[in-house]
């Protein structure tokens, strides 16, 4: 009995003594285990670099539709029957609730690379880091030069959110500021990005020539023509890049990765795009091209039927970025990459700087390689003003159709300031103030400091 | 019609005709033969009460062995003929002990029966305890084996539904082991965590769906179903914080307690129940045919602005693709089977007791291909070693193999819908025989249900094991530790068929292990002192860890449809997951009971908890409730024949809420926002170290009344219950990077009424008896901080609002006042807001709530509320002799259902096909209707809108159950070797009565506070079984 009693004693003494140990307040201390407490992520040069690919994938989701509403929508290239965005922007009613006045994404790339920018010289101070932080950089421009095409001013910020103490209402800051901001990052990027990853990441991320590319349409974007031309230079010259010819010019949308491209967002079958649905769903999608651009191409134009079906009375589609022929009525999501910025795009905007530099010649011979490529004629200076009225006309009539619909057509109008002129006749847009888009109201609500564009309020 | 119903009664007749040919004559031969050969002697006498010596009428006075018998008079007389020496009369009466006489010689048989131990003396189950119901201060809800048994329902959740007050149930799916949405007296938090906690005995478990394929909320499972109702003794719900304190922070939406049978001493009772039944659909929906499809498809290009040829391929009805006539509900529902096996074997000795149990269900949903099987088995023993030593253990062992159907959810892979809106015109095979999989945007329901794969395997345990020591008579040590295991893995594919691009298709596959263990120790005392102070206390602590881990891969262009494992796959994308997060809290509680000869009751409980979610110093938070009660029945009714019972009861408490992301406060660092096969990391939470619980503060006054030696026994609860300091996802502006921060924000009220209302209407022979239940619950957002509104409120997911002064569940939108019916009709020129495009004939008219002729955001208005008025059930059930039936009705009254379903079933924007609705539509100027033109690329997008249209009277009641059940008598199946042997046939959600349009107004496809939307939920089906229950 009395033996017993000392059992049961010891098994009551373990189970209180078990009881009390695992009771410490240490098992209250869980850090995460498959993903990083929100100041612990940066702490080795692979978190560098995952830090880096995380902006990207702001990238794809800041372009997946936009890159067509910001850059064609407003413009004359196209038109829609779609309800939304396509026919707000097309009939230029714009108001402060549709979805391409959002800057949400935008501004998640540019928190993810400020993030970057701060921490990954504190891991890695080598080239591996510096170059890096120039694609950051490269990437922050990028989406900065965006919204000061599309908002105007915009409210600056360079520093990463960490913590609800930090001011969250931040005023908008000057356009030119945000410009020099844009010119600086580049400018690190260029110094300090790599020239070449090798194979196909040169297309897919920010290389030296890329920011190069980029830098040259900030430079057109500000009037600066002789630094446009300088820089469009270093791209000419970049032995990365080279024009496919008219046989493979399709294969620059279509299966992507090619000499020409500087700079595309990588897409694949589950990080999607709304490509199929912008150009290409069959008989019903939301874009398909104006009266005015089909009329507007020269005979013999060999491009004429890569961009449409020309056979169709009324076009329903483009078919540019899935090639010739391409039917398909699948309202679904696709996964071609979103060429950005490509040679020929950089090549038409030198021959612009050129033409503004007083090198009339210089620039036509530039202008000229695109219109062999595409079976055209070549353009005297006589010629193109007889055609175009003038040479700057010449290269920009060009640019519609070498570069349609890949989002340039409405940056292009509003930077050489036609689009009051060209946009009039087709939905009566006539004030400067007109040009940007409105604040959407989400951001309106979430910042009371923010003040909405004049012509919108 | 009317013939076939003519012809059953008919042949009806006929079959039964022989019934009075053969019984009676055998009925007779038995009354004969009893007459006959037995020496007879007539008993009289008359029975009354041992406490009171008063007469009872209506006692059964029984001829064991047999069904005859008789009742007594008003002055407790009776008198039984037939009777001979040796028999045995059985006096039995509701309240009392049931006594057994043997006959002698006499011919007087006088007796006095014992009150029964009282209902009000039965146990009830309370946290880390038991008390007796007489003594309870708190608000506790109760449902037992034989409701359990009769409704019929296969997880014990939905048993809950009408039948508990103050609990409000909500299907999300109809699919077997679909998920389920409960609310404990209201919504009290905002951000989504207003589930009760559910304690399996003294197991918390998971009660969140882990399901995680697909991703959709409205595609969840309920983990519930995991536990066999066959095995559960009762479940409680703890309402009131003097219940729920003891469970502190995880107890402010209530807390369900479920017990399972145990052992109980004697010798081994085998139970099988076995039953076979069918389902169907409960209502079909009516759509347009093919022809009537088409022409609504042309009038949608008439109609446009700039009217074009409709050259839409849809129209073309020579293609083999487009020329079929089909109504998809009839290929894809079915009438489908089911049936289940409970067995388990009970007894025990006074050392070891045991409850040993396993069943089997099969059970195939009403869309095609949709199964649920499941086995469970369960042991529960209790040791008894010595005499101040037990130890024991509940165990239990569930697999369930669950082959879904995407039946949920807003795309086209959705069954439902697509089985509603897929045009009719869209043929079912090609021309080569394959299947029309996909077709423009359109899926087909039946290849959705038939080729796709979503296989969901669940094997779970939930194991408690505990050690009690019992130091004196009152004091003892109990520690347990508990676990709740769930491993499940989940299989996905999608064949080419049915994937828009040819040769396209895709898998995943999931494997989750869900861990929650813990320990709980603690010491309980109890004793009374000079017989009239009664005190027990409670004091112990206790760790509780989580442990989530998913892993999952999905690949795609696999070689064939027909290997659907991933080795098959062609190219196993980037999305593999491999997540563990983790969780873990440590408590200490404890309680102080007392109370004064029974009759003044008080009580105290406190729960310190500290968890790992909240920042280092705001981990500990402290949750105390008192109550007290007043039997009044013992100081003024003492001597009153109508009132046997009745007390007054108060409470007041707090208990809080920690449901929020494991690692919100600290921020986090998200990887897997990958740019195409390079990984990269996201910040993705912003940090706030200063989180801290949600708390809520509840006070309940309640009455309990047992009048007539509880033949009428009724409870009522008043309750007020403020949730402050809410957690919420404050919205911030998106330059910083991040859409939100999380904050303790804002507060809640609910309030309430509960009424509980149980009689005996008849005693006797014939019994009636009858449990009623209704409760009314107003819920009301009383405070958001003004920094978080925009216009005064928050937008809460696409149909709803949160706004102070008006409930969680509010519909805002655009009011429908008809439409115009011509172009005139708009006199005062209202146009669309950003267009400036005027309405015209056949558009909807909106109400211009701000009169400016301008239709805008500004001009949306609350549509409806999804909160019901009241709620709640009533159960009649009759017996006489070996016959009883139960009949329930359930019911929700003034609860609004915004249905998107119907509004896809409507939206030509989508091709989609339409409801006959359609056929009423406005075709030229001057029709009036109440149904819009449809308009290909509407620029007044009056399709889009969220509007009054579809929002409908979501009120109901129906009759839920129907339970007839005959017990055959043992002198008949005694030589069979049965102890007992029931046939039963159940009928379950039989008749509904509503306004509702769709397919059942019991839907929810979101849980959380998106409540009443129904997006084509996986239907309710009617169910009749059949069943057998016998034991030995």
């Amino acid at each position: 009995m009395l033996k017993k009693m000392k059992v049961m004693k010891k098994i009551l003494f373990t189970i209180v003594l078990f009881s009390v140990l695992s009771c410490s307040e240490d098992i209250l201390d869980k850090e995460p285990v498959s993903s990083f407490s929100a100041q612990g992520f940066y702490k080795t040069t692979s978190d560098a670099q995952a830090g880096v690919y995380g902006i990207y994938d702001a990238v794809q989701s800041t372009f997946r539709v936009n890159f067509a509403y910001w850059g064609e929508g407003r413009a004359d290239a196209v038109n829609t029957n779609h309800s939304g965005d396509p026919l707000v922007l097309q009939q230029n009613t714009l108001s402060r609730t549709i979805n391409s006045a959002r800057w949400n994404s935008i501004y998640e790339t540019i928190s993810r690379a400020n993030y970057a920018i701060k921490y990954i010289p504190q891991v890695t101070d080598g080239d591996f880091g510096l170059q890096l932080v120039g694609q950051a950089r490269a990437l922050r421009a990028l989406s900065y030069f965006y919204a000061v095409r599309i908002w105007g001013d915009v409210p600056l910020i360079t520093e990463p959110y960490e913590s609800g103490e930090q001011d969250l209402f931040i005023k908008r800051t000057d356009k030119e500021a945000v410009l020099d901001q844009i010119v600086a990052d580049l400018q690190f990027a260029v110094e300090n990005c790599r020239e070449s990853y090798g194979g196909a990441k040169d297309r897919i991320l920010i290389t030296q020539g890329g920011a190069n590319a980029l830098l040259t349409k900030v430079y057109m974007w500000r009037k600066d023509y002789q630094n446009a031309n300088e820089t469009a230079d270093k791209v000419l010259n970049n032995s990365l890049y080279s024009l496919m010819s008219i046989n493979d010019w399709s294969r620059i949308f279509t299966t992507g990765y090619t000499n020409e491209s500087i700079f595309e967002i990588g897409y694949d079958e589950t990080q999607t795009n709304a490509l199929r649905v912008l150009y290409a769903l069959g008989s019903d999608s939301d874009y398909f091209p104006s009266d005015k651009f089909r009329n507007s191409f020269e005979d013999d134009d060999l491009r004429k039927n890569l961009i449409y079906d020309i056979s169709a009375e009324q076009p329903r589609k483009i078919w540019k970025f899935f090639g010739e022929g391409f039917d398909d009525e699948s309202p679904e999501p696709s996964s071609n990459n979103i060429v950005l910025i490509r040679l020929a795009d950089i090549m038409l905007l030198k021959a612009e700087a050129l033409n503004k530099l007083g090198e009339t010649q210089k620039a036509l011979e530039l202008l000229n390689v695109i219109r062999k490529r595409a079976g055209l004629s070549e353009l005297d200076e006589a010629e193109a003003i007889a055609m175009y009225g003038d040479v700057e006309s010449a290269i920009l009539h060009e640019r519609l159709i070498e570069l349609s619909f890949e989002g340039h057509r409405w940056f292009d109008l509003v930077r050489t300031g036609r689009a009051i002129d060209v946009m009039q006749p087709i939905n009566g847009l006539s004030d400067e103030g007109n040009l940007v888009w409105p604040i959407h109201e989400d951001a309106l609500n979430r910042n009371p400091n923010l003040e909405q564009n004049s012509f919108y309020q | 019609m009317n013939q076939k119903s003519n012809k059953y009664p008919k042949r009806f007749e006929r079959s039964f005709r022989w019934v009075p040919k053969v019984v009676l004559p055998v009925l007779l031969m038995c009354f004969i033969s009893a007459t006959a050969f037995a020496q007879e002697a007539t008993i009289s006498g008359k029975i009354t009460s041992a406490d009171t010596g008063e007469p009872l009428l209506g006692v059964n006075v029984i001829l064991k062995g047999t069904s005859y018998g008789v009742s007594s008079d008003i002055d407790g007389n009776y008198t039984i003929n037939r009777v001979t020496p040796g028999d045995v009369l059985t006096f039995s009466f509701l309240g009392f002990e049931t006594r057994e006489v043997i006959v002698g010689n006499e011919t007087e048989i006088n007796v006095s029966l014992n009150p029964a131990a009282n209902e009000l003396d039965e146990l009830v189950i309370v946290g880390y305890g038991r008390k007796k119901k007489r003594n309870l201060t708190g608000s506790i809800a109760s449902v037992g084996s034989e409701e359990i048994a009769e409704s019929n329902q296969q997880d014990p959740v939905s048993i809950l539904q009408g039948r508990a007050a103050g609990v409000q149930v909500t299907s999300n799916s109809g699919a077997p082991g679909g998920a389920i949405t409960i609310r404990v007296r209201g919504n009290s938090s905002l951000n989504s965590g207003n589930d009760p906690l559910y304690v399996v005995d003294g197991v918390p478990i998971e009660s969140n769906s882990l399901s995680s394929l697909n991703g959709t909320e409205n595609f969840g499972l309920n983990p519930l179903s995991d536990i066999n109702p066959g095995d559960i003794e009762s479940i409680e719900v703890l309402k009131d914080a003097a219940s729920t304190a003891i469970y502190g922070s995880r107890a402010a939406n209530g807390v369900v307690m479920i017990t399972t049978k145990r052992g109980k001493e004697g010798a081994a009772r085998i139970d099988v129940n076995a039953f076979t039944g069918v389902s169907e659909i409960s209502r079909k929906l009516s759509v347009l045919n093919a022809s009537q499809y088409r022409e609504v498809i042309i009038d949608s290009y008439k109609n446009m602005d700039n009217p074009v040829e409709p050259t839409y391929a849809v129209l073309d009805s020579l293609s083999p693709r487009n020329n079929g006539d089909v109504d998809w509900q009839d290929e894809v529902l079915r009438v489908a089977p089911q049936y289940k096996v409970d067995f388990s074997v009970r007894g025990g000795s006074d050392k070891v007791k045991y409850a040993w149990s396993s069943s089997f269900l099969n059970q195939d949903g009403i869309i095609l291909n949709s199964n649920y099987k499941r086995v469970t088995s369960r042991l529960n023993v209790d040791f008894n070693a010595t005499d101040k030593l037990k130890f024991g253990q509940s165990l239990s062992y569930t697999n369930g193999v669950n082959n879904r159907i995407n039946a949920g959810g807003s795309g086209n892979l959705s069954v439902v819908r697509e089985l509603l809106i897929r045009p009719p015109s869209y043929s079912m095979y090609l021309p080569d025989g394959s299947l029309n999989g996909y077709q423009w945007g359109k899926r087909n329901p039946v290849g959705l249900a038939e080729l796709a794969t979503h296989l969901n395997k669940t094997n779970r345990i939930i194991g408690n094991e505990y050690v009690e020591y019992q130091f004196t008579e009152g004091l003892k040590l109990r520690s347990n530790l508990n676990l709740d295991y769930i491993s499940m893995k989940e299989d996905e594919f999608l064949p080419s068929t049915l994937d828009y691009r040819p040769g396209y298709n895709s898998g995943a596959v999931r494997a989750i292990n869900n861990l929650t263990w813990g320990n709980e120790t603690y010491f309980t005392y109890d004793n009374q002192f000079n017989e009239i102070h009664n005190l027990s206390a409670l004091a112990g602590l206790s760790f509780q860890k989580w442990n989530y881990e998913r892993t999952g891969l999905d690949g795609m262009f696999f070689s064939s449809d027909n290997i659907r494992t991933l080795n098959g796959a062609g190219t196993i994308s980037n999305q593999e997951v491999n997540i563990i997060t983790e969780h873990s809290m440590l408590s200490y509680f404890g309680r102080v009971s007392y109370d004064y000869k029974g009759k003044y009751l008080a009580e105290v409980n406190l729960r310190a908890d500290g968890s790992s979610r909240f920042g280092k110093d705001n981990r500990f938070g402290y949750f105390p409730s008192a109550s007290v009660g007043w039997r009044f029945s013992e100081d003024f009714l003492q001597d009153s024949r109508l009132v046997n019972d009745a007390k007054l009861r108060f409470s007041v408490g707090q208990t809080g809420n920690e449901s929020i992301g494991n690692y919100t406060s600290q921020g986090e660092f998200a990887v897997g926002a990958n740019y195409l096969d390079n990984s990269g990391a996201i910040p993705s939470v912003m940090p706030n170290s200063g989180l801290t619980w949600e708390t809520t503060t509840q006070y309940d006054a309640g009455l309990d009344v047992a009048l007539w030696r509880n033949r009428v026994t009724f409870s009522a609860d008043v309750y007020l219950k403020q949730t402050d300091d809410l957690l919420y996802n404050v919205p911030i502006p998106r330059t910083t990077g991040f859409s939100y921060i999380t904050q303790n924000i804002g507060s809640i009220e609910n309030k309430g009424v509960e009424f509980t209302l149980n009689t005996r209407n008849l005693v006797g022979e014939f019994q009636w008896d009858t449990n009623f239940n209704i409760s009314s619950n107003r819920n009301v957002v009383t405070d958001l901080p003004d920094d978080l509104l925009t216009n005064g409120y928050i937008q809460n997911g696409k149909y709803h609002i949160l706004k102070e002064g008006l409930p969680i569940g509010t519909f805002y939108g655009w009011k429908f006042n008809g439409v115009y019916a011509r172009d005139e009709d708009n006199v005062n020129g209202v146009t669309y807001g950003a267009l400036g495009k005027q309405f015209k004939g056949g558009d909807p008219i909106w109400d211009d709530v701000n009169g400016d002729n301008i239709i805008n955001g500004d001009d949306r208005q609350i549509i409806g509320d999804a909160t019901p008025d009241f709620y709640g059930g009533i159960t009649n059930n009759f017996s006489y002799k070996n016959f009883s039936l139960g009949v329930f009705f359930q019911f929700s009254y003034g609860n609004d259902i915004y249905s998107e379903i119907n509004h896809q079933r409507n939206s030509v924007v989508r091709y989609n096909n339409l409801s006959t609705d359609a056929l009423n539509r406005w075709r030229e100027q001057g029709d009036v209707t109440n149904f819009p033109k449809p308009v290909r690329d509407d620029p007044l997008e009056s399709d889009s809108r969220v509007q009054s249209r579809w929002v409908e009277d979501g009120s109901y009641i129906k009759l839920k159950n129907l339970n007839l059940r005959y017990q055959f008598p043992s002198e008949l199946i005694g030589h069979l070797g049965l102890a007992r042997l029931d046939a039963y046939v159940t009928g379950s959600n039989l008749i509904t009565w509503t306004k509702y349009t769709g397919f059942d107004p019991d839907v929810n496809s979101y849980s959380g506070l998106r409540a009443g939307v129904d997006e084509g939920s996986y239907p309710q089906s009617r169910t009749f079984i059949f069943g057998l229950n016998f034991g030995f």
